[in-house]
């Protein structure tokens, strides 16, 4: 037994994991559970990065999706009032819609999939700090700048919403 | 792939490696956490003139290893309407990230669990991962007080990890490094961050404060308003594990990062004497280092009184973030104006703290003014409808 065995087997965990945390957040009868079982798919997410080498990414992954973005969330359900009437609003069993929708956005993404072959020019480490800093700021600087602009617009925009009068 | 020592087959001695590190981490974790919880009760007893505990063993040094035995033969009691899976899980939780913590911690030359590469975005990481648990143990425990000292917690610990990480990006770029044995190697000698970025430190030092739940940010565990707050329906080691293993562990942790990023770690007399003299000598540095902040962190609680949770969010928002981000702005300007020395950034540094200091007191003067104002109109309304 050597270590190329384990970088599989451990492919297939995350990936077993994060599919089936990901059907637990769509099919969970709860809200509290759906949003810790969508922690742990940001989490097993984070652990293919690693397995990818993108140690930055999964750190930015874990500290944006698991302690700041679930932790909102989570916020957000704690001051919604709890009954009846709230879940029906939000699990809505239109079980067959849904499985066509799913069925016809998973063509595409297997397509893709499947035609995948050779990764080609990667560098190696391109998921590191530095690398990773240098193409935002100047490959992809446009990019950023005009996220960073979307951000600051929702912002704005929740602070209007939510400022009396 | 690394061979293991005495001939051990590499495959095998990669998890007993792991299996070592794991067993060595907990046992630190629960002594320290021991040894904590009796410097605390002294230090207060000291300050508050009294004696502290000194009945068992001599000057009461097994107390808490008796309290700790207690705690772990209580009988696992939950209320009847909890949450039992998250309830269970939520200690679990909160313990994970701060175990994980110290495995980039830079305890000596040499000795260190892992130098990751990006090890300050990793603690980071693990320090905001910490809220998921306690917001779920507040959920988890069906009990008001639980959950609004869950949702306080969150609040002020996703408020003031914006200011905690703002200082240590500042700290980053001063060293040019997020590698943690990399930061404190780049400060030998006495002339350590501390010098250079000290404005830095005081944001950290108070962010930290209320990161780790200490006075006078222990909002979350306001007993006279909470009474535990999240903690409130634990009992046995379940709380053993929230409150005192992860509150101590996570205040070793961000005094062990102070004492990194701004005091230079292991630096000090003498660590680079030997192989062996040297990691021992940086390991007894780094431990003075860290306890000394601990002190202050017991020293602070004793001393000062609980702030309002509005008086919190205010003094985060409207005075720390700005703060943090014209101090991060000006250290970045002006390391990329002069890039071989750091005396400006120093001098801007020591500028900005200067007014941070003196200006608090005026800002404070100024807002009691308004406050002031603000119930004179309102009684002055209030007059001709009596």
């Amino acid at each position: 037994m050597s270590l190329d065995l384990i970088e599989p087997i451990l492919f297939g965990l995350l990936a077993l994991a994060i599919v089936g945390a990901g059907l637990g957040v769509v099919l969970a009868g709860r809200i509290t559970t759906s949003a810790l079982l969508m922690a742990f798919t940001f989490l097993n997410m984070a652990g293919m990065f690693v397995l990818l080498g993108a140690e930055t990414i999964a750190a930015f992954q874990i500290l944006i999706y698991v302690g700041a973005i679930t932790v909102l969330i989570l916020y957000g359900v704690m001051f919604t009032p709890q009954g009846p009437r709230a879940y029906g609003l939000f699990f809505q069993k239109q079980t067959t819609v849904g499985a066509v929708i799913a069925a016809l956005a998973a063509l595409p993404v297997m397509a893709v999939a499947f035609a995948f072959r050779d990764a080609g020019n990667v560098p190696p480490r391109g998921g590191d700090l530095v690398p990773l800093a240098s193409s935002i700021f100047t490959d992809f600087a446009f990019p950023f700048e005009a996220a960073s602009v979307l951000l600051l617009a929702a912002m704005i925009g929740a602070i209007v919403l939510v400022k009396r009068e | 792939m690394v061979p293991g020592p005495l001939g051990l087959d590499p495959f095998v001695w990669l998890f007993l490696r792991l299996l070592i590190a794991v067993v060595l981490a907990l046992v630190l974790i629960l002594n320290g956490a021991l040894v904590l919880i009796y410097l605390e009760r002294k230090i207060q007893a000291t300050m508050q003139d009294r004696i502290g505990p000194y009945h068992v063993g001599p000057f009461g040094l097994l107390q808490t290893f008796a309290d700790a035995l207690k705690l772990i033969a209580k009988e696992d009691f939950r209320a009847g309407q909890t949450d039992t899976a998250f309830f269970i899980a939520a200690p679990a939780l909160v313990f994970s990230p701060m175990l994980a913590s110290f495995v980039v911690i830079p305890f000596a030359p040499g000795i260190v669990g892992a130098d990751l590469n990006i090890g300050l975005l990793y603690l980071a990481t693990l320090g905001s991962m910490g809220v998921l648990g306690i917001v779920i143990a507040g959920w988890a425990s069906n009990n008001k007080y639980s959950l609004v000292g869950g949702l306080r917690s969150a609040g002020q610990l996703i408020s003031y990890e914006v200011p905690g990480i703002l200082s240590l990006v500042t700290a980053v770029l001063v060293v040019g490094s997020l590698s943690m044995v990399r930061i404190a190697e780049s400060q030998p000698g006495p002339f350590t961050n501390i010098f250079v970025i000290p404005l830095a430190f005081v944001t950290y030092f108070i962010a930290a404060l209320a990161e780790t739940n200490r006075t006078p940010f222990d909002l979350p565990e306001a007993e006279s308003e909470l009474v535990a707050g999240y903690l409130t329906e634990y009992s046995g080691m379940r709380w053993g594990t929230m409150l005192a293993l992860t509150e101590y562990g996570n205040v070793t942790i961000v005094c062990a990062i102070m004492s990194t990023l701004w005091f230079g770690g292991w630096q000090g007399p003498g660590v680079d004497s030997g192989p062996v003299t040297g990691p021992v000598l940086g390991l007894l540095w780094f431990t003075l280092k860290t306890y000394a902040f601990i002190l202050v962190f017991m020293w602070i609680r004793a001393t000062l009184p609980r702030l309002r949770i509005d008086q919190l969010m205010s003094f985060c928002w409207k005075l720390l973030i700005p703060l943090t981000l014209l101090n991060l702005a000006v250290t970045a300007t002006l390391l990329i104006a002069f890039p071989e020395t750091k005396v400006p950034v120093a001098i801007a540094n020591w500028i900005l703290l200067g007014a941070f200091v003196l200006g608090l007191p005026l800002i404070q003067q100024r807002r009691l003014r308004r406050i002031r104002a603000r119930l004179r109109e309102r009684t002055i309304a209030a007059a001709p409808a009596s």
